[in-house]
C-alpha cells in the first residue's frame, strides 16, 4: 500500500476505537515485557529487599527520619565550607601569583599602566577571583551531593518533605532543587528539570534564588562573626555565628515557602498536580560517575557560565575605580549618589554599588565593596583580622549592626547573580520569567530590608 | 532653534503615529479588525448554539449574549450578510452553509482548547471556559488540526461536549438533564453545562465530575439529594439541570465494587480495575508509563509521616503518590 493509503485507512479506521484503547496498548506491552522478565530473570533473595525496607523505614519515620535528613545537610555544608577555605587559599595564592607575574611582565615590556592594569588588575583579577572562590566549594559540595543522588537518599527526601510544598501548591522534589540552591542557584535551577509539570517547575525555578549559594556563605558567615558573634565571649564565637547563618537559612527556606504558596494563589494558579515519585533501591554509588557528573556537568558548566559575565564585569570594576575626578574616582562618586538610598534600606551607597556591579557572581561582591571602602584600584580582601574589619567599617564608614543584619538579608533575599538568571532564561525560554525572577527578589530584598530598617529607627535602635 | 526642535517633534510624533505596522494607527487598525473577528465569531456561536438546541436566533438575543448597543448589532448583522455569513427570514436569523461551518470551527478550537487546558496544563476546571473565550478566535484551521492530533484526536471537551471533528460533523450531546431522570437506578455523569459561571462552580464546589457514577436519593422541590456511595450531594434543581446523567454503561460495572487505591490500608493487597475517566492526558500517560496498568498487584509499603503521600509497591519499584492521586486509580483488594 501507498503511505498515503495507509494514513487515510488509519484516519478512517479511528473513529471505531474505544475511548481506552490506549490503556490497553500499554497494558499489552508489560504484559509482554512481563513474559520476558520471567522467562530471563530469575528473582535472587529477598535479602537485599528486606534490608530496603529497614532503611526506609529509618529514613521516613518520624522520630529518626527528620534529624537524619538535617544532619545530613548540615554535615554536607559543613564539608563544603570548611573544606573549601584551605583548597581556596591555595587557588588563591597561584592565580594571584601569576597576575603578579605578568603584571610584572607587561610593566617590563613597556606597556601603558592603562592596559597592564585594565587586563591584569581587571578582567584577570575577577576571573581570578571567581575561580578560586567559586571552584572548590562546587568541588566539594556537587560530588557529595551527587552521591546522595545516586546512593538513593534523595528521592526519600523528596517524599518526607512532600507534605510541606503541597500546602504551598509546590512538589516535593522541590526541595531538591532548594538542596542544590546551596550548592549554586544556577545548578539548582537546572536541577528543577526533575519536576515533570511545568506549573510546579517554574514556581521551584523562581523561588530557588532564596536559598542562600556557597558564593554568598562567606558575606555571611564575615558578618555573623565580625558583627554578631563578636559581642559574645570568645567561647562561644563559632556557635553563635554558625547560629546565625543557620538563622539566615531558615529565614531563606520561610521566604522559599511564602514566595511559592502567593505564586500558586497568583501568577501560577492551578491544581496541585500529578505527583509521581520513584523510590528506587539503595544502590552502592559508582564513584567515577559521580565525579564526571558532579565535575563536568556541574562544576565545570556552572563555572564556564560565571567566567563569561565575571570578565566584563572585572573590566567595568578596574574602569570605574580608576578614572578619577578631583580627589574622588568614578566608583566612589556613583556609591556617594545612591548613598541616601541606601539608608533608607539600612545599607549604604557602596553596598548598592557593590551588588550592581558585582552581579555576575556573589563571589566579588565583598571584593568590590571594600575596594572602595579602602579607595584601592581593585579588588582587595580587606583588612586581615576581625577587629581590623569590624574597624574599617564601623570607625570608618559608619557601619551599625542595622547595617549587617539587613546586609545578611539583602545578601539572602537579593536578585539572581547574571549566571542564574542567563540559566533561568535558558530554561524557561522566555525573557518574561527571567525578568520576573529579579523583580520579585529585588522587590523582596528592598522591602524587607526597607521595613527591618524603619522599624529600627522607630524604636531608637539605629 | 526653536523652530527646529518643533519639526523635529513633528517628524517624530508623525512617524510614531503613521508608520506601518509599528505605529500607533497601525497598531489600532489591528485592534479593531481582532475585536470585530471576535465579536462575529461569538455571534456564529450564539446562532450555531440556538439552532441546535431547536431555539430562533434574533438580533434581541444576538444582542443580549454579546451585550451590545442594538445599533451596533444591526451593523454587525449587515456586516455579516454581506460576507454571506447569514441570512435573516423576518425577525429570525440563520446561518448560511459558509457560516455554519465557521461556526464550529470556532466550536472546535474552543472544546479543543479546554482539553488542552484540562489535560496537558492542568488548569483548575472552573477556569478553563474563561480561558478558552480568549484564545479560541486566535488559531488557524491548521493549527487546529495539529492540536487535535497532539491531543490525541479527543471526542469530548471536558464537560463531555462533542467537540466538531475535522470534516465538521458534530456528535449529539448524550444524556438527559438530572432533574427529569426518574429511576433510582445508579447513572453516569456524562456532562456539565459550563454557562453560566455561576451554576457550573456551584456544580464543582459540590463535588461533583464528569464520568462520576451516582444515585439520585431524595428529591423534593427544594433540593435534590444525590450520592456517590459514599458522599451525599444537595443541588438546587436549577443547578441539577445543568447536570446531565445517562445509564452505566457496560465498562462501569467493573468499577462497581471497586475502591480508591487511597483507601487500601497498609500492606493489604490489590489489583487494579480501572484509571478514573476524569484522569486524562499527561497523568493518564504518567501513571501508565510508571506501570499503574488494570490487573496490576499494588500495596501501599511506606507511610510519610503525615500520612500524605504514600509510597506503593508496584511491579517491584516503589513509587510514592499523593492521595489526591491514588484516589483516581479504582482497584479491587485480592
Amino acid at each position: 500500500m501507498e503511505a498515503n493509503e495507509i494514513l487515510a485507512k488509519a484516519e478512517s479506521l479511528r473513529n471505531d476505537l474505544s475511548t481506552g484503547f490506549r490503556d490497553e496498548i500499554v497494558k499489552s506491552l508489560y504484559t509482554e515485557a512481563e513474559n520476558i522478565a520471567k522467562r530471563a530473570v530469575k528473582a535472587a533473595t529477598d535479602k537485599k529487599y528486606d534490608l530496603d525496607q529497614k532503611i526506609d523505614r529509618l529514613v521516613t519515620s518520624p522520630y529518626t527520619g527528620l534529624p537524619i535528613m538535617l544532619l545530613l545537610l548540615s554535615f554536607v555544608i559543613w564539608l563544603t565550607v570548611s573544606g573549601a577555605n584551605v583548597v581556596s587559599n591555595g587557588i588563591a595564592v597561584v592565580l594571584f601569583g601569576i597576575g603578579d607575574y605578568g603584571r610584572a611582565l607587561f610593566d617590563q615590556i613597556g606597556m601603558p599602566w592603562w592596559i597592564t592594569g585594565f587586563i591584569w588588575d581587571g578582567v584577570y583579577l575577577s576571573l581570578a577571583w571567581v575561580v578560586s572562590v567559586m571552584l572548590p566549594p562546587m568541588m566539594i559540595f556537587f560530588p557529595a551531593f551527587t552521591f546522595l543522588e545516586d546512593l538513593g537518599y534523595l528521592p526519600r527526601v523528596a517524599f518526607n518533605m512532600d507534605w510541606l510544598f503541597k500546602k504551598t501548591g509546590a512538589h516535593g522534589k522541590q526541595s531538591l532543587t532548594m538542596a542544590m540552591g546551596f550548592g549554586c542557584n544556577a545548578a539548582g535551577v537546572i536541577a528543577t528539570r526533575v519536576i515533570d509539570s511545568p506549573r510546579e517547575r517554574l514556581i521551584a525555578i523562581l523561588t530557588n534564588n532564596f536559598v542562600p549559594c556557597n558564593g554568598r556563605f562567606p558575606t555571611l558567615i564575615m558578618l555573623a562573626t565580625v558583627f554578631v558573634a563578636a559581642s559574645f565571649p570568645p567561647a562561644l564565637t563559632s556557635f553563635i555565628a554558625a547560629g546565625t547563618v543557620v538563622g539566615v537559612v531558615l529565614i531563606g527556606v520561610l521566604f522559599t515557602f511564602l514566595a511559592s504558596w502567593i505564586l500558586s494563589k497568583t501568577l501560577l494558579k492551578g491544581e496541585a498536580s500529578a505527583f509521581t515519585l520513584e523510590l528506587p533501591p539503595y544502590r552502592r554509588p559508582n564513584i567515577s560517575r559521580i565525579l564526571y557528573t558532579s565535575i563536568i556537568d556541574r562544576t565545570i558548566f556552572v563555572l564556564w557560565r560565571a567566567m563569561q559575565t565575571a570578565a566584563p564585569a572585572g573590566a567595568i570594576i578596574w574602569i570605574l575605580a580608576n578614572i578619577h575626578l578631583g580627589d574622588s574616582n568614578l566608583a566612589r562618586m556613583i556609591a556617594d549618589w545612591l548613598n541616601p538610598f541606601g539608608l533608607l534600606l539600612g545599607l549604604d551607597g557602596v553596598i548598592l554599588l557593590a551588588y550592581i556591579i558585582a552581579i555576575p557572581a556573589n563571589e566579588i561582591v565583598v571584593p568590590t565593596m571594600m575596594m572602595v571602602y579602602m579607595g584601592a584600584g581593585m579588588m582587595i580582601n580587606g583588612p586581615s583580622g576581625n577587629s581590623a574589619i569590624f574597624d574599617l567599617l564601623v570607625n570608618g564608614n559608619g557601619w551599625t549592626m542595622l547595617t549587617a543584619i539587613n546586609l545578611m538579608l539583602f545578601a539572602l533575599l537579593h536578585n539572581p547573580c547574571a549566571t542564574t538568571i542567563l540559566t533561568i532564561y535558558k530554561e524557561t525560554k522566555s525573557y518574561k520569567w527571567a525578568t520576573l525572577s529579579v523583580v520579585m527578589t529585588l522587590g523582596t530584598a528592598f522591602l524587607v530590608t526597607f521595613l527591618t530598617a524603619s522599624f529600627a529607627r522607630l524604636m531608637g535602635w539605629a | 532653534m526653536n523652530m527646529t526642535v518643533w519639526l523635529a517633534l513633528t517628524i517624530v510624533l508623525i512617524a510614531a503615529i503613521f508608520i506601518p505596522r509599528m505605529g500607533f494607527l497601525a497598531i489600532y487598525k489591528t485592534y479593531r479588525a481582532t475585536r470585530e473577528r471576535e465579536l462575529v465569531e461569538d455571534a456564529l456561536k450564539h446562532l450555531l448554539d440556538r439552532e441546535q438546541h431547536g431555539r430562533q436566533a434574533s438580533p434581541e438575543s444576538l444582542a443580549g449574549t454579546l451585550n451590545l448597543q442594538r445599533g451596533r448589532i444591526t451593523r454587525l448583522i449587515e456586516d455579516m450578510e454581506t460576507q454571506g455569513l447569514l441570512e435573516s427570514r423576518g425577525t429570525n436569523l440563520h446561518l448560511t452553509t459558509q457560516g455554519e461551518r465557521w461556526a464550529l470551527h470556532v466550536v472546535r478550537a474552543h472544546r479543543l482548547w479546554e482539553r488542552y487546558l484540562t489535560d496537558e496544563a492542568r488548569m483548575p476546571l472552573g477556569r478553563i471556559h474563561g480561558e478558552s473565550e480568549r484564545r479560541e478566535h486566535s488559531l488557524t484551521e491548521a493549527q487546529l488540526n495539529d492540536l487535535d492530533a497532539a491531543l490525541g484526536h479527543p471526542t469530548r471537551d471536558p464537560h463531555g461536549d462533542p467537540i466538531p471533528t475535522r470534516e465538521g460533523t458534530l456528535l449529539k450531546t448524550e444524556g438527559m438533564p438530572l432533574t427529569a431522570w426518574q429511576s433510582e437506578d445508579p447513572v453516569r455523569i456524562v456532562h456539565l453545562e459550563d454557562e453560566p459561571a455561576l451554576a457550573f462552580e456551584q456544580i464543582l464546589a459540590a463535588g461533583l465530575r464528569l464520568g462520576q457514577t451516582i444515585r439520585i436519593l431524595d428529591r423534593n422541590p427544594q433540593r435534590i439529594l444525590l450520592t456517590d456511595g459514599e458522599t451525599e450531594f444537595r443541588l438546587a434543581p436549577a443547578v441539577a439541570a445543568n447536570v446531565s446523567v445517562a445509564p452505566l454503561p457496560e465498562s462501569e460495572a467493573a468499577k462497581a465494587n471497586a475502591i480508591p487505591l487511597a483507601e487500601l490500608t497498609y500492606d493489604q493487597r490489590a489489583e487494579i480495575v480501572v484509571l478514573d475517566e476524569a484522569v486524562q492526558g499527561f497523568t493518564r500517560r504518567r501513571f501508565l508509563d510508571l506501570g499503574l496498568t488494570p490487573g496490576t498487584v499494588v500495596y501501599p509499603e511506606l507511610q510519610n509521616f503525615f500520612g500524605d503521600p504514600r509510597a506503593y509497591r508496584v511491579r517491584g519499584t516503589l513509587i510514592a503518590l499523593r492521595k489526591d492521586q491514588a484516589a483516581q486509580i479504582w482497584v479491587k483488594p485480592v
